[in-house]
């Protein structure tokens, strides 16, 4: 549950933030983006050249660079030019003003929130703080945001950027106008964002893969967690095992019973995992920001997993209780 | 009287490694409804073999069984442990009490195993009244003395009426007072509800509450 909550957790919100690209259009170098890596190979002289093709009504230059972060992963910062990139994406101050020097940055909400309010300084990437000018809404790509200048600056890329957004007149156009720019300048990239933007759970390679195959891990341990559990607790039980059989109790009475505390078991060790899973969640959502979420799909697939899991796993000690000979049962010490 | 049980010509040999060690060499026993049967000798004799053997615990090497006219000899393991669920309550040296229930617990998994809505307060007072063990209906088995331990495992193997009850020398792990309130119950048991009552046992005292001694030596009766 925490590590596919995380993972869908962190898929959503990169998804939702982008979402929030207003651009129809992106343009940019071949493998120029990548999910945690990008470089700034694009010259900012396309930003003149894309704006005289027929069908565009802005552009904007953006540069994004991914850093190691404080805690673990990876963090992004942009730069932008906040008048043409804020008007283009519909993004508004709610707090403080712009960043203008080489030493201010503006957040969205969401960081805002992890205690950096206007007026404070922050540690982006590099030895040197950022003074947090202003607080931005709705979130929108790399949660900080720098002038685009200061980030050609600091990375030595003057002139440069990753990629440009390119606003059409006519959005039910943006494909004509795509074809346009893929005429007039061939050897780049030019993508609608709602392609790159629909899903990005589906486009990271393996990622859905991987999401099924640490399910199917967890279902393998907890069947042999619950099999270790029950065959120890049968081994010491040996002997009641055999006042039951002594009783009278039928192969099928044991197996049953010997099940239903498998499947006790396993709902309770559920209900303080799923607690667990989203205490964790929490915990690392502070002290990271890293994005955890609970979701009801994954949490029904999870239990249906841990009790089925359960249940096999139980089945062949139970099994094997039921076929214990009834006298070795009662002499067993 | 009607003979509750028969035993003919039994004989058990246990494999051990390559060696076959008989344990009953060919014993024939009937046992009439009500009657109360001690069955005494030596360490090794057979004694414990026969009373496995007369609970469908083993299947004999040789001979037949019956049970209140069901043939324990022919039937599979299921059907074994069918008869074995109806006709038959056990008593163990060692009392066999689920350490986690209570002894109205106790009494009421056996009502539980038994099934067909087996579950009867009243007989369950009843035996409990009987075995005075009324007030300990609440406690658990490690809160019980040895006494009372095996007069709850006397009042589960009674409490769903079976045919017979096979005692494991009952008394073997009780000081003389309570060997006397647990032999007391078994009569009692015995007279009042004509219960049939087989009782393996190495105590004289004991054997002299039965009403027949069956006297075993080498896989024999004697």
């Amino acid at each position: 549950m925490l590590f596919t909550g995380l993972a869908h957790g962190m898929s959503e919100d990169l998804q939702k933030r982008s979402s929030n690209v207003r651009a129809e259009l992106i343009f940019t170098r071949p493998g120029s983006i990548g999910l945690t890596s990008s470089s700034a190979n694009l010259s900012t002289k396309y930003v003149e050249l894309l704006q005289k093709i027929e069908g565009v009504e802005s552009v904007t230059p953006v540069i994004r660079y991914f850093y190691p972060s404080g805690s673990f992963g990876v963090d992004q910062v942009e730069g932008v030019d906040w008048a043409g990139f804020s008007q283009m994406n519909n993004i508004r101050l709610i707090q403080g003003h712009a960043p203008t020097t080489p030493d201010e940055i503006v957040i969205d909400e969401t960081k805002a929130a992890r205690n950096h309010p206007v007026g404070s300084t922050l540690k982006v990437f590099g030895p040197n703080l950022y003074r947090v000018a202003g607080i931005y809404a709705p979130e929108s790509g790399a949660r900080v945001k720098m002038t685009l200048k200061a980030l050609q600056d600091a990375l030595e890329a003057p002139d440069k950027c990753t990629f440009i957004f390119v606003k059409v007149k006519n959005p039910s156009e943006q494909l004509i106008v795509a074809k346009r720019i893929d005429e007039a300048f061939p050897g780049n990239k030019i993508q609608p964002t709602r392609e790159l933007f629909a899903s990005i759970e589906t486009s990271i390679p393996g990622l859905s893969v991987f999401m099924r195959v640490l399910v199917g891990l967890a279902a393998i341990v907890s069947a042999l967690v619950v099999m270790l559990a029950m065959h120890t607790t049968i081994t010491e039980r040996t002997r009641e095992i055999g006042i039951l059989k002594a009783m009278g109790a039928s192969r099928a009475y044991i197996i049953g019973e010997i099940e239903r505390e498998a499947l006790l078991i396993s709902f309770l060790g559920l209900i303080v995992g799923f607690i667990l899973a989203a205490l964790a969640g929490f915990g690392i959502h502070k002290a990271t920001g890293l994005i955890f979420q609970f979701g009801g799909w994954w949490a029904l697939t999870a239990g249906l997993i841990g009790l089925i899991g359960g249940a096999l796993g139980a089945f062949y000690p139970a099994a094997r209780a039921a076929n214990l000979d009834p006298v070795t049962a009662l002499s067993y010490e | 009287m009607a003979t509750i049980l028969k035993a003919d010509n039994l004989e058990k040999t246990y494999r051990v490694g390559k060696v076959d060690v008989p344990a009953l060499r060919g014993v024939s026993l009937a046992v009439q409804e009500g009657e109360f049967v001690g069955i005494m000798g030596p360490s090794g004799c057979g004694k414990s073999t026969m009373l496995h053997l007369l609970g469908g615990l083993l299947t004999p090497t040789k001979g037949r069984i019956v049970i209140d006219g069901e043939d324990l000899t022919a039937a599979t393991d299921a059907k074994r442990t069918d008869i074995r669920r109806r006709k038959i309550g056990f008593v163990f040296q060692r009392f066999n009490l689920f350490p986690t229930l209570t002894a109205e617990g106790n009494l009421r998994l056996a009502e539980r195993i038994h099934g067909n809505g087996a579950d009867d307060p009243d007989r369950r007072r009843e035996i409990l009244r009987m075995l005075r063990l009324q007030d300990k209906m609440h406690h658990k088995p490690l809160e019980l003395s040895g006494g009372e331990q095996q007069r709850v495992a006397l009042a589960r193997a009674v409490v769903n009426r079976p045919a017979l009850v096979l005692a494991d020398e009952p008394t073997g792990n009780l000081d003389s007072e309570n060997s006397e309130i647990v032999l007391k119950m078994f009569r009692e048991l015995n007279n009042r509800f004509n219960q049939t009552i087989i009782m393996i046992t190495h105590n004289p005292e004991a054997a002299a509450a039965c009403q027949r001694i069956i006297q075993m030596r080498d896989g024999h009766i004697v």
